[in-house]
């Protein structure tokens, strides 16, 4: 498991959605993880410290958590299957652990506000380098192939 | 209150949709004003759609779940320079608190606890007729069979 920090948050005019950009404190692991306008605002508003008069979605959802006295232990990104990225938000509730099924748009936007950490597991940043893989290869053109033949 | 429904509003934000909350005996009806996103989460929930993956109210709803709280009501508690404010009234074992929010996320949340929803009488006096007009003219229109 690699923990991440949010280091980029993009448009995308091609999906007319957004892409929060994770990268590792070494700069080694990049993952881009498409989100949509909401999450994007909601992680915008937390990276820049913007307080918004009323409270906004995931301002509710820290709330709603603080008011039960739950703690945000970290969320990890857990699974890339079909394009979909899943995540877990582990909570300390008593002296409870629990672990919730998230999107990771929403995990991130919580754990910015509680201050919790974002790891990434070691299969997911795999997957990912796979796919990205797969579609250099789809795009590369069948004279390519021959290209080093003597 | 129940919701009625959730409808575009043409004027004057397009970013804007309008939640409509009546009360049964249809002596009271409040129109809200959402952002887009609240305004889908809404609706989703009014058509009983459940998305693949859950979506933020999904997820607070799976929250207060997992920590055993109950959403007891949800209600609309005051409006202040075209404002609305709400309140969410989570029970725990031991007790029952408050939470302030916007009147979209505790409509949104309040459909998936399938808890009750409130306006005190206070906003539904202070309510500008020109206002609600339209919107009740619109849900009689659609009662009736047309178009909403």
């Amino acid at each position: 498991m690699t923990q991440m920090q949010v280091r980029g948050l993009m448009f995308d005019p091609y999906t007319n959605a957004y892409i929060v950009v994770l990268r590792d404190d070494g700069n080694t692991e990049m993952l881009p993880i498409w989100v949509g306008k909401p999450e994007a605002s909601a992680i915008s508003f937390a990276m820049e410290g913007i307080a918004t008069p009323r409270p906004m979605t995931h301002d509710l959802m820290k709330t709603v958590l603080d008011t039960a006295d739950a703690k945000v232990i970290s969320v990890v990104v857990t699974d890339l299957k079909e394009n979909t990225y899943y995540a877990k938000i582990h909570l300390l509730y008593g002296d409870s652990e629990y672990s919730i099924d998230s999107r990771p748009s929403d995990a991130i936007a919580l754990a910015l506000r509680a201050k919790a950490p974002v790891f990434v597991t070691d299969d997911v940043i795999r997957k990912h380098s796979n796919e990205e893989m797969d579609r250099w290869l789809e795009n590369l053109k069948p004279e390519d192939f021959g290209k080093y033949d003597a | 209150m129940t919701v009625q429904g959730v409808w575009a509003d043409a004027s004057p934000n397009a970013e804007s949709q309008v939640v409509l909350l009546q009360d049964e005996a249809k002596t009271s009806t409040l129109p809200i004003w959402v952002g887009t996103a609240e305004g889908t989460a809404i609706r989703l929930a009014l058509e009983g759609i459940i998305p693949p993956r859950p979506l933020s109210h999904d997820l607070i709803r799976n929250l207060t779940e997992h920590l055993s709280l109950t959403v007891s009501k949800v209600v609309v508690t005051d409006v202040k320079n075209n404002t609305y404010y709400a309140s969410i009234y989570l029970c725990s074992k031991q007790s029952e608190l408050t939470v302030d929010s916007r009147p979209s996320d505790a409509i949104a949340l309040a459909l998936r606890t399938k808890s009750p929803i409130y306006a005190t009488r206070d906003v539904l006096d202070r309510q500008v007729p020109e206002t609600v007009e339209p919107w009740i003219k619109r849900l009689n229109a659609k009662e009736l069979g047309g178009a909403a």
